[in-house]
Order: C-alpha cells, then sequence, then structure tokens
C-alpha cells in the first residue's frame, strides 16, 4: 500500500481534522502530530509530484507543517483543514519552483540533465528479479517524469491532485481557488501534451 | 482508438509515479524529525527583516531584477527605515496575574524588570501540568524571557 493512500487506522472512528485543530489551538501538541501523520503521506505526493526531488520535498514538507502549525491561530475554518494544509503546501512549492526556475541559469552543468532540467531524484520503483523489465520500467520513470516537469506547475499539479492523488474536480478547484471548468480545462491540456511525448508508451 | 481511451492509458501510466513514495520508514520518523526540525527553527530564529532582505535580494543574485523589484527594495528600505525612527514595541504581553504571554509559548520566567532571571513555578505547573514537568530554557527573546514548551522540551 503506498503511502499517500494510507490511512492511519483511527482516522474512521477518531476525533475529526477540525477537533484536532481545535484541540491543536488550545495547546494538546500530541493533537498536531496526529494531523501531521494524517497529511504527510498526501503532502509529500503533492511537493515531490512537484518538483521531483526527495531532499527538496523533505524541506518543503517540514516547511509547510511549520507554517501551518505557526498559522494554526489564525485560521479561521472557512474552508476545511484539509483544503487549507493543501493550499499552503501548493503555494510553497509554487515560491521554490519559481525560485528554482530562475536559479537554473546559474546551475553547473553537473546539477542539469541532457534537456536543461533539473536532474531527477528518482526512488528506484523497478523489480530487481527481472533486470530487462527493471531497464524498461526506469526508462518509462524518467521519462514520464520529465513530460512532467516540461508542463507548467498548474498542470503538473492538476495531474498530481486527479491523476496520482485522486482528487476530484470540486476539490482540486477549491484547492487551488480557480472554477471546476478551469480545473478541467487545465486537465485536458496536461492530458494532451503528456500524450504528446509519452505516446510511443501508450498502448496502441 | 478514442481520445478519451488515450487518455485512459495515460492515466494508468501516470498511477506509477504513486510508488515514488520513499517508504513507511520515512512517514514513521517524519514526526520526530519535524520536532527537531522545529527546535532547530525556534533557536535559529533569524530576525524578521533577514526575510525581506532574502526576498528583495534573491532576483538581484539570481539574474537581473525587475524594474518592480527594484521598486519594491526602494518601498521597504523607506519603510524599514520608518520602522527603526519609531518607538520599540514588544512581542510579548504582560498579563494582570505577572504572566508573560509570548507568541512562542508560555512564558515561566522573565527578566524584564530583574538583574537575574526569575523562575516562576506556579506557572511551570499551569504551562505543562505538574510534577512531571522539566523546564527548559528554549527560546530567549530580545527581552530576557524563557519561553516553555513541552512539546519542543529536549
Amino acid at each position: 500500500m503506498s503511502a499517500e493512500t494510507a490511512l492511519p487506522p483511527d482516522l474512521e472512528n477518531g476525533p475529526t481534522d477540525e477537533e484536532l485543530v481545535a484541540a491543536t489551538v488550545r495547546g494538546d501538541l500530541g493533537a498536531y502530530d496526529e494531523l501531521i501523520r494524517r497529511f504527510q503521506g498526501r503532502l509529500y505526493g503533492v511537493i515531490y509530484h512537484l518538483t521531483s526531488n526527495h531532499e527538496d520535498t523533505n524541506d518543503l514538507l517540514m516547511e509547510v507543517f511549520d507554517k501551518a502549525y505557526r498559522s494554526l491561530p489564525t485560521f479561521r475554518g472557512q474552508s476545511s483543514f484539509y483544503t487549507w494544509i493543501y493550499r499552503i503546501a501548493i503555494n510553497r512549492s509554487f515560491n521554490f519552483l519559481d525560485k528554482r526556475k530562475r536559479r537554473q541559469g546559474a546551475m553547473s552543468l553537473n546539477e542539469l540533465d541532457e534537456d536543461g532540467l533539473p536532474k531527477l531524484d528518482l526512488p528506484d520503483i523497478s523489480p530487481q528479479n527481472n533486470p530487462n523489465k527493471s531497464i524498461m520500467l526506469n526508462e518509462l520513470q524518467n521519462k514520464l517524469n520529465e513530460s512532467m516537469l516540461k508542463l507548467s506547475k498548474e498542470h503538473r499539479t492538476v495531474v498530481t491532485l486527479f491523476d496520482i492523488q485522486g482528487l476530484a474536480h470540486a476539490e482540486i478547484a477549491k484547492i487551488m481557488g480557480c472554477t471546476e471548468g478551469t480545473v478541467r480545462s487545465r486537465l485536458h491540456y496536461a492530458h494532451k501534451q503528456l500524450q504528446k511525448s509519452l505516446g510511443i508508451y501508450l498502448k496502441k | 482508438m478514442s481520445q478519451k481511451q488515450d487518455f485512459t492509458e495515460l492515466q494508468k501510466l501516470l498511477r506509477l509515479k504513486k510508488l515514488e513514495t520513499p517508504g513507511q520508514e520515512y512517514f514513521e520518523r517524519f514526526v520526530d524529525a519535524f520536532h527537531t526540525y522545529q527546535r532547530r527553527e525556534i533557536l535559529q530564529e533569524e530576525p524578521w527583516y533577514a526575510k525581506v532582505v532574502e526576498v528583495l535580494f534573491e532576483p538581484w543574485v539570481a539574474g537581473v531584477p525587475r524594474l518592480a523589484t527594484v521598486a519594491a527594495s526602494a518601498a521597504c528600505l523607506i519603510a524599514g527605515v520608518a520602522f527603526f525612527l519609531g518607538p520599540i514595541q514588544s512581542g510579548t504581553a504582560h498579563l494582570a496575574d505577572g504572566k508573560v504571554v509570548h507568541p512562542r509559548g508560555i512564558v515561566v520566567a522573565s527578566a524584564q524588570n530583574n538583574e537575574s532571571l526569575q523562575i516562576q513555578p506556579e506557572l511551570i505547573d499551569t504551562a505543562a501540568g505538574g510534577d512531571a514537568t522539566e523546564l527548559r530554557p528554549l527560546y530567549v527573546n530580545g527581552h530576557g524571557a524563557v519561553a516553555y514548551d513541552s512539546r519542543l522540551a529536549f
């Protein structure tokens, strides 16, 4: 089971996110730990699929939870905690990506791949007992990530939230602060772009 | 094959990315790592203007700054000068019962009016519950107060 979809065992019967937020604000710091456990996998996924780098994702995830913790007293509950913390994660990642883009010109050649994109930091998902399949999977993984990185950050975000994390259009719209129509059109455009660059790997 | 079916194949391929996670062990250790991070952040907290300087100067370092950056830099410089010429305000609030509240947490001791730091035991009890509480000098703010936060205890 992937960490992105894994839910803590007491989520069904335990306190709601909003109850944990209220408890944290009252000073029950263990409640915030519980919120971290609930969201760490999903937020890691969002940030990682935007940055494609484990180390950057780890740093950003820490920043996101720290920022959220400091801002909790001002959280008015107009949106759900879930939407709110996703927004923080996406905004932080966008800031990071803008900064990385500006600095890209100053990166050394060792830090860039042959397409001029930052080198990817990919975990090995290939089966160890089948070398041929392993090579193919690695190639596919590289190509998939390169294609994702060529999308704009907004398009990459909708693909991540919809196709990888399985969120509904309405939820994505709330998180990104746009209309459902915008989400659908971004998704359609992103799918077309990805299909163009990944065509040879798709079944005909 | 229709475009809809093509997207279905693409979506299957994208699901492969779900496997790109660092593993359960990473997530099991994350909360502890986060506490360490938070503690470090508090102890090494930069003054507020360091962030402003970073945001304003980052474009200058990375390349040619845009006109908006130059204008924002000038505005911040003026605001900064005005701030330093104005009265200094404390981030702490003094309550009637002698407690000092700081945005970082509950303050159990204060040297604001004394030569040496006076720890107030009744405030330790208030902070996190009785005899089991350990006092740690965690965060010394500009006014010589020690903030206690059981979550961040060493």
